[in-house]
């Protein structure tokens, strides 16, 4: 019996498993190992033996000590991830909330719009805010307050540091990711029954005492979930931000995440030093693992992943 | 019966014995060659390896071709299509019956993603068997083992590698082994706008000459940008952004200062040199001469526009600027963007060297050679690569040999205004008759090439235009070149930032100098690779 039970769950979790070792864990894994190894340049056949024990990390280690742009990279981490992640959850669920009480069609309209970011071609979007956000009079924001006589000369937006840029990375990034949020959510608005809104109706609840006593409370698990993966991408997201960087809007010091700084060590230099990134990777990581763990301890992510009762055996 | 099958047994084994004979003996009779001398006869050796890959069963050789750069530069790949003409033109009139293709002519716009991508494909045997790019990468390719070492074939053809201007040969060199050979070069002078400079009473006469004597410095720089400013010019000064490499690094240069060390091979922060730079630099920004954020401002909508408008007194450019602004719609004063007539940038611009930094000093120039690098891995795609590398390998090398012909050369310079790599190519740019052929396409080129340069042609073909480059030409007995070292890139970056915060007013040069320092030694592999020098002068004054 036992055996059964085993082959018909190897059945049906061997894609799955087969999945997460080919995608998640054989690449963490060689991530881990490249940071043991000098590995730059693509040369896999010239250092892929050549094991350097720690030598990665401890160069790291120097220049987070010394190298001042590398603090300015971790907060930069921080700043970006934390204020981005409360836009993209809080701003997901305020449109569906929003768009829950509204005829179908119209919220239909407004769901698109907010997905029109996520559905454009990276770089023909950050392009959009490269116009728009440019620190000179061909800037579409600084001809708009020039015009209307805001501003007498252009603003720099994206070289105020740290502020002017954050903001530029943020916002960017905060349009792209709260569409996920909106549509997770009025999925989960979808399936609360529809009786219990309009029972609340006819008692005279306004749509705010609906959506703080009643759908708030029925969307904890999918309030986790986007809080959680939102999370994790934000920390390791870094296409807008680079070519914003690479077109020299906003400031490379307070435009550079830790992601950012793993692509460019890897990938964007003249000397490309994929065991430095390596290392920087398994860091970001570390965060990324501990963050999510803490996340789902706070929200008690086990409370939902309980036996159910009354199962038969 | 019995006696039947022995005589069928014997006839089997006789007829087996001297089948073999043959076989065997057609085998010593036919030794196939997997390699060939070169002799430095281009037309034998080209028949030789012809000869050779045909004797090997092979009538097809392909090979793909890597090129990146400004939209002129096209000729980057398609001079490895025409070689590839001129070469099978060699065996069909030679009946050897082998013919090269080229099967992918890859051309993008940035020469440093292009470069990436090579990086990226090489390991895999994806990237092009040619590559045309700065010299400023071989030194990383060439350690890496993905270009091909070139020094004993380029032996055999002395008369022809004689023929480039040596410090170009240098430049493709790593470790005093040749990598590669010079595609183009091209010099970057400091423009002068003629109509604001009669505006302001400055006369440009003879101002090549107090530029090369270093009567005139970057103090007198200074002193008329001003006098612009102050005459109502937006800017006195515009000059490139982005990496530190290469513009740039002229002012190191300009004020004496170096940037490599030849007895320690490391790269040099000369600090004498590198504050000078900075303080200029933040003196003309400080003073409203040159943008701030001009590391930031849009190349098409902001740094081609001011200099053509003559919005700006000076301009540190580069040559290939000269056609660039009579092949792109930059010039919009008239309301809809065109781009200039040559007569136009004739009449409006004159062009010295990069003055001296003060008194005393040379001007410069700085080049960064275009070389033409064969992959490691050349050839791979063809039919029994591993028996036949040497062949594929040197018929390479012949290709890029015959790429660097003169009139390839010499077309690419005239449309690209870029500077000729060998003094044949700078003998026709100056040859009215072969202009007015390369004007009419009136020359012996592939189809496919005249095709996709005629629009090219038609638009940069001018007389003005190679009188340009003839003048120009001698720029290079002033050029420096960054140094060739694998770190380099960099410290190149370092460098902007440092530029980049300096001219923001975000640090004074001093602060500038020291971050430089510091960025240095927050990294220990960099640190090592670095010898900082001198000190900040005290008592210097500018302007």
């Amino acid at each position: 019996m036992k055996g059964e039970k085993l082959r018909n769950l190897s059945f049906f979790l061997s894609p799955m498993i087969i999945m997460v070792g080919l995608f998640y864990l054989i690449p963490l894994i060689f991530t881990i190992y490249i940071s043991f190894t000098k590995m730059r340049n693509w040369n896999i056949e010239r250092y892929l033996t050549e094991i350097v024990g720690f030598y990665n990390y401890q160069r790291l280690f120097h220049m987070f000590q010394h190298d001042p742009l590398m603090r300015t990279v971790l907060l930069t981490t921080i700043v970006f991830v934390g204020i981005t992640l409360i836009i993209n959850v809080f701003g997901g669920l305020l449109l569906a909330l929003g768009t829950f009480f509204i005829n179908e069609s119209s919220a239909s309209a407004i769901r698109l719009l907010w997905l029109l970011p996520r559905m454009s071609p990276i770089a023909v979007y950050s392009l959009v805010w490269y116009y728009f956000f440019h620190g000179s009079n061909i800037g579409t924001l600084n001809s708009i307050l020039m015009k209307f006589g805001v501003i007498s000369q252009p603003v720099p937006w994206g070289q105020i540091v740290p502020w002017g840029a954050w903001s530029i990375i943020i916002f960017v990034n905060g349009l792209v990711g709260v569409s996920f949020g909106m549509i997770v959510f009025t999925s989960a608005l979808n399936q609360i029954p529809k009786e219990l809104v309009i029972a609340a109706r006819v008692d005279g609840a306004s749509a705010w005492q609906i959506s703080r006593k009643i759908l708030v409370p029925m969307m904890k698990w999918h309030f986790l979930y986007v809080l959680t993966w939102q999370f994790l991408s934000l920390l390791t997201t870094y296409p807008h931000l680079f070519l914003l960087v690479q077109w020299d809007l906003v400031s490379r010091d307070y435009g550079t995440t830790l992601a950012l700084y793993v692509y460019n060590t890897a990938f964007g230099r003249g000397e490309q030093d994929q065991g430095l990134a390596a290392a920087a990777a398994v860091l970001l990581s570390i965060i990324g693992i501990l963050g999510g763990f803490v996340t789902l301890k706070v929200l008690q992510f086990e409370k939902m992943i309980h036996e159910p009762r009354g199962d038969i055996e | 019966m019995k006696g039947k099958v022995g005589i069928l047994l014997a006839m089997v084994v006789l007829f087996g014995v001297i089948a073999s004979g043959c076989i065997g003996s057609q085998e010593t009779s036919e030794t196939k060659t997997t390699s060939v001398e070169l002799t430095g006869d281009f037309v034998k050796d080209v028949l030789a390896i012809g000869k050779a890959l045909e004797s090997n069963g092979v009538s097809e050789v392909k090979f793909s071709a890597w090129g990146s750069g400004d939209p002129n530069s096209v000729m980057r790949v398609y001079g490895i299509v025409e070689a590839a003409r001129r070469i099978n033109k060699v065996w069909e009139e030679n009946g050897v019956n082998v013919r090269i293709t080229i099967t992918d002519t890859h051309y993008v716009a940035s020469f440093q993603d292009a470069y990436q991508e090579y990086l990226s494909k090489q390991p895999l045997g994806q990237a092009g068997d040619f590559f045309v790019n700065s010299y400023a990468f071989l030194p990383t390719l060439a350690d890496e083992g993905y270009i091909l070492d070139i020094t004993e074939y380029a032996n055999a053809y002395k008369n022809v590698i004689e023929d480039f201007y040596p410090s170009l040969i240098e430049a493709s060199k790593f470790n005093g082994k040749l990598y590669g050979l010079p595609q183009d070069t091209e010099a970057r002078p400091l423009y002068i706008r003629k109509d604001v400079a009669a505006k302001i009473g400055f006369n440009l006469e003879g101002i090549e000459e107090k530029v090369k004597n270093g009567e005139f410095t970057w103090s007198d720089v200074y002193y008329w940008a001003k006098k612009a400013k102050e005459s109502g010019v937006e800017w006195g000064l515009i000059h490139r952004k982005g990496s530190a490499h290469p513009d740039l690094i002229q002012f190191i240069f300009a004020f004496g200062g170096k940037l490599y060390n030849e007895d320690s091979g490391k790269l040099v922060v000369d600090v004498p040199a590198v504050y000078k730079w900075l303080y200029v630099e933040w003196k003309f920004a400080q003073d409203g001469l040159l943008p701030k954020d001009i590391m930031s401002w849009d190349w098409a909508k902001q740094i081609h526009p001011a200099i053509v408008e003559g919005r700006t007194l000076f301009d540190i450019g580069g040559t290939w600027y000269w056609t660039e602004w009579q092949t792109k719609e930059y010039y919009g004063k008239e309301g809809t963007p065109r781009p200039l007539k040559p007569e136009e940038v004739q009449a409006w611009f004159a062009y010295t060297l990069f003055p001296a930094g003060e008194k005393g000093l040379k001007p410069v120039t700085l080049s960064q050679p275009f070389v033409w690098m064969i992959n490691s891995k050349a050839g791979q795609q063809n039919p029994k690569y591993d028996e036949l590398k040497d062949l594929y390998h040197k018929l390479a090398f012949l290709m890029i040999i015959k790429a660097s012909d003169p009139d390839i050369n010499a077309i690419h310079s005239v449309i690209s205004a870029h500077l000729p790599v060998r003094k044949e190519a700078a003998k026709l740019i100056s040859d009215e008759k072969w202009l007015n052929d390369l004007k009419n396409l009136n020359l012996d080129l592939d189809p496919q090439v005249k095709d996709n340069i005629k629009d090219i042609v038609a638009t940069t073909v001018h007389p003005i235009n190679a009188k340009f480059l003839a003048d120009v030409s001698y720029m290079l007995e002033y050029t420096k070149l960054a140094p060739a070292h694998p770190k380099y890139p960099a410290l190149a970056d370092i460098f902007k930032e440092a530029v980049d915060k300096v001219l923001r007013g975000e640090m004074t040069p001093e602060e500038g100098v020291n971050y430089i320092i510091q960025k240095i030694n927050a990294d220990p592999e960099l640190a090592q690779n670095v010898e900082v020098v001198g000190e900040i002068p005290r008592d210097w004054k500018f302007p």
